[in-house]
């Protein structure tokens, strides 16, 4: 990289310092010159063509070394960049999955850009899908009416105005948590799906109102420094929103209400992190987007950027199993997975994986892992092998079990 | 513990692989830019010292007359000027391409400095790749609009090649339209580096045309046709002896014609092939990948990060919308699970799942301090209970039992 970027920086001193225009410009002074004379003495008009002849021809060789320079400058950050991207070839396109399904890749990046709250390009971006849709539709409708059907029905299922108008309110109600510090819209929208929230074991409302709370102890915005806050409006807000969260969060209401008693002194009290937490509000945006999305059955940071970053950290290895594999022509012997292992950093690890310790083979659905009742697992075919049917002993440990004893789990 | 420090390493040369077209496309602009300028300086070369000769000798042995003379230096001196100004606005064009060289070269350059994976600052970068990445594939999918507002947005025109991407789109849609003009145009334009291309547009370009002359069936046009074809299509009579012949035939036949050969050349699927075959022979030119650079990134990390979890047809208990301490995996949000339905899943040796492991009767393994915690924020748990937050059942915690996955 460095080579490169000495490279273009040469070049672009080249450039810069080119005479080319200036040379041009001097052979037109000369012609021009030549012409003056002429035009004032014609009976010179020999000679000073004659003298002409060497000073054009050599300014027009000026120009040309000048060029010639530029083009070694040209060569040589050419050179750079092959030696930059020297065995690193794009990946070759032999089967691109991909491109046969565009149309769901048009939907994950209309997806993509709603939930990065960019509406307005994502409008663009649907209406120009559907333009193009309608064209190829009239274009192709006589030959294969019924597989344009089945598309266009495709792009239009999802995303639909529904999901549009949800990323829309959560963009809204973001806007107005953490711009405004108004915990209202949030609240509101928790209230209104309190029950799926619950079931989730989600304590978003909660930890709403607790914000909300120290939000209002604290007062408007630190204006006189320590003023103390407003208390009362505080004190106000638990009586009347506390009740309900009483039985579950018992001790942190009561947290809360023990820190009043420090009250012109939080600061220097046991409870005073609760208080003072510079993070706060952008932990609670956080966790407002992660249950907003959850809710909606979809990731809290946006697929198509996992993906796609995922991907560029997985090429290098991939890219390299690909010369191998084309130099020793084989292929891979199970079709379905990767044959390398990609080590991914720990937070694009979103499932748990079993990989049955006998076989090392990774469980699917038609190998499922299978406990066996000492508590050890392994994988149903591994199972099938080691017991043919009769009572086994476990690979990890003394205990004697049947076959018919081990548990499907699921992980 | 260093496994996982290997895991977060970040290596910002191999990391580049996608980024190629971002320095190699303005550079092969510039190259052409350049070509040019040498071009017409040979160009006047070429005409102003014989010229000047000529009206030497010319002036020397008296046959011009000096009003004569002084046209011919009038004429060199115009089309200096001429060279002049040509090579201005080139000059303005190369630099406009140097300082966008340089940015990017900049914007690779920070890469350099982030020492991993999990840094704010990849994040950050990482963000800005998949902006380019997205504008890539609208641009060639013809979405320029789309492409034009995004770039804008983020503020990244200078990463993105807009010009490029949409004058090529608009010579695919003058092809769709059944226009050839436009696409002869930029033949002629990059006729020289068109030379090396295995792929014969221009032939295709000019056949088509002709196809065109022939259908119409009037008489008049049957013979413009065939002028057409001495001047254009017989130029490498040798190599594309089929071709030629087709042409030939193709003034006896008819469009209705049910001869395999000469229906495909009526066709107006043609039209396709050539707005194909067009977007192939560019981008070939231009180094640019024939595939969207998104596809590549995508297809790699739909697969790595794919598990046979994601597809399988019980609900995974350690990723689900049901559970609040994992975030939905990204393979298993609607967005992208379809798309990833036919890739390769990840492959892994070792398992993977939380240390304190336990089983629940029905099955489902949870981490235990996990599903303590989630019981306890669910409202509806009496204390010494636990909730299965995938499916929503009530075990007594004496249930749970210790599970060893090795």
């Amino acid at each position: 990289m460095d080579l490169v970027q000495k490279e273009h920086d040469r070049l672009q001193k080249r450039l810069k310092a080119s005479q080319g225009i200036k040379n041009v410009q001097s052979t037109i002074d000369l012609l021009q010159h030549a012409r003056d004379a002429i035009a004032q003495d014609p009976n010179q008009a020999a000679v000073t063509l004659a003298k002409l002849q060497n000073p054009v021809k050599s300014s027009f060789d000026l120009i040309n070394d000048s060029l010639k320079e530029t083009h070694s400058r040209f060569n040589k950050y050419t050179k750079s960049l092959d030696k930059l991207f020297k065995d690193r070839p794009l990946p070759s396109t032999e089967h691109d999955v991909l491109s046969e399904q565009e149309h769901l890749i048009d939907r994950a990046i209309a997806m993509h850009l709603l939930r990065e709250g960019q509406f307005s390009v994502a409008a663009t971006f649907l209406s120009e899908i559907l333009d193009k849709k309608a064209m190829v539709q009239t274009s192709e409708s006589t030959s294969r009416s019924t597989d344009q059907a089945a598309i266009v029905f495709d792009i239009d299922e999802v995303p639909s105005d529904e999901i549009r108008k949800q990323f829309g309110q959560m963009y809204y109600i973001l806007h107005q948590l953490k711009e405004e510090k108004n915990l209202l819209p949030a609240i509101e929208w928790s209230r209104e799906n309190r029950e799926a929230l619950e079931a989730r074991g989600s304590n978003l409302e909660f930890e709403l109102c607790r914000l909300q709370f120290v939000w209002l102890y604290h007062g408007e915005e630190h204006e006189h420094g320590n003023t103390p806050g407003d208390v009362k409006a505080a004190m106000q807000y638990a009586r009347t929103e506390f009740q309900g969260f009483a039985p579950r969060y018992l001790r942190e209401v009561q947290q809360l209400m023990g820190a009043m008693a420090f009250c012109p002194n939080l600061r220097d009290s046991p409870y005073a992190s609760i208080f003072n937490n510079p993070s706060a509000w952008d932990d609670v945006a956080h966790f407002f987007t992660r249950e907003f999305c959850s809710l909606l059955g979809l990731s809290a940071d946006s697929p198509l950027y996992i993906a796609a970053t995922a991907g560029a950290i997985a090429l290098p290895t991939l890219l390299k199993l690909q010369t191998i594999m084309k130099a020793k022509r084989t292929e891979w012997t199970s079709e379905n997975e990767l044959p390398v292992e990609i080590s991914l950093p720990p937070s694009y690890l979103f499932h748990s994986i079993f990989v049955c310790p006998v076989s090392k083979e990774q469980a699917t659905d038609e190998n499922p892992p299978m406990m066996m009742p000492c508590g050890h697992v392994i994988a149903e075919e591994s199972l099938r092998r080691l017991s043919k049917g009769n009572r086994f002993k476990c690979p990890y440990c003394p205990n004697e079990s049947h076959p018919k004893d081990a548990r499907k789990v699921f992980l | 513990m260093a496994a996982e420090l290997t895991s977060i390493k970040l290596n910002p040369e191999s990391h580049l692989i996608l980024d190629q077209p971002l320095l190699r496309l303005p550079h092969e602009l510039a190259r052409r830019n350049f070509k040019t300028v040498q071009r017409s300086v040979e160009r006047e070369k070429e005409y102003v010292l014989p010229a000047l000769k000529e009206a030497a000798n010319a002036s020397l042995s008296n046959t011009h007359t000096p009003d004569q003379t002084l046209a011919a230096l009038d004429a060199m001196i115009s089309r200096m000027q001429g060279l002049k100004r040509k090579m201005q606005s080139l000059q303005e064009e190369e630099k406009k391409i140097q300082t966008q060289s340089r940015k990017r070269i900049q914007h690779l350059e920070t890469l350099h400095k982030i020492p991993s994976l999990a840094d704010v600052k990849y994040d950050q970068w990482s963000r800005v790749r998949l902006d380019r990445l997205l504008v890539d594939h609208m641009l060639r999918s013809g979405y320029s609009d789309s492409a034009k507002q995004l770039a804008k947005d983020r503020e990244i025109e200078d990463l993105v090649d807009l010009g490029v991407f949409t004058q090529c789109q608009r010579v695919v849609e003058s092809l769709r339209r059944g226009e050839t003009k436009e696409a002869l145009q930029w033949c002629g334009e990059n006729k020289a580096a068109l030379k090396k291309s295995q792929h014969n547009l221009e032939f295709e370009l000019r056949l088509q045309q002709y196809i065109e002359m022939v259908r119409t069936k009037d008489l008049s046009k049957k013979v413009e046709a065939i002028s057409h074809a001495r001047k254009y299509l017989s130029l490498n009579p040798e190599s594309q002896k089929d071709e030629v012949n087709q042409v030939a035939g193709l003034l006896v036949f008819t469009q209705d014609s049910r001869a395999e050969k000469y229906k495909s050349l009526f066709s107006p699927d043609r039209w396709k092939y050539l707005s194909d075959l067009f977007v192939q022979t560019h981008h070939e030119l231009l180094s640019l990948p024939s595939q969207p650079l998104l596809h590549i990134a995508l297809s790699a990390g739909l697969s790595a990060l794919k598990t046979p979890l994601c597809h399988s047809a019980y609900t995974s208990s350690s990723s689900n919308s049901q559970s609040t301490s994992t975030s939905v995996c990204p393979i298993c949000s609607t967005e992208l699970n379809e798309l990833a339905r036919r890739m390769p899943y990840a492959h892994h040796s070792k398992s993977y799942v939380e240390s304190d492991a336990i089983v629940l009767p029905n099955g489902r393994v949870y981490g235990k301090s996990r599903l303590l915690e989630i019981s306890k924020n669910v409202g509806s748990v009496e204390t010494g209970k636990v909730k299965d937050p995938t499916t929503g059942e009530v075990f007594d915690e004496k249930e749970m039992k210790k599970v060893y996955i090795m």
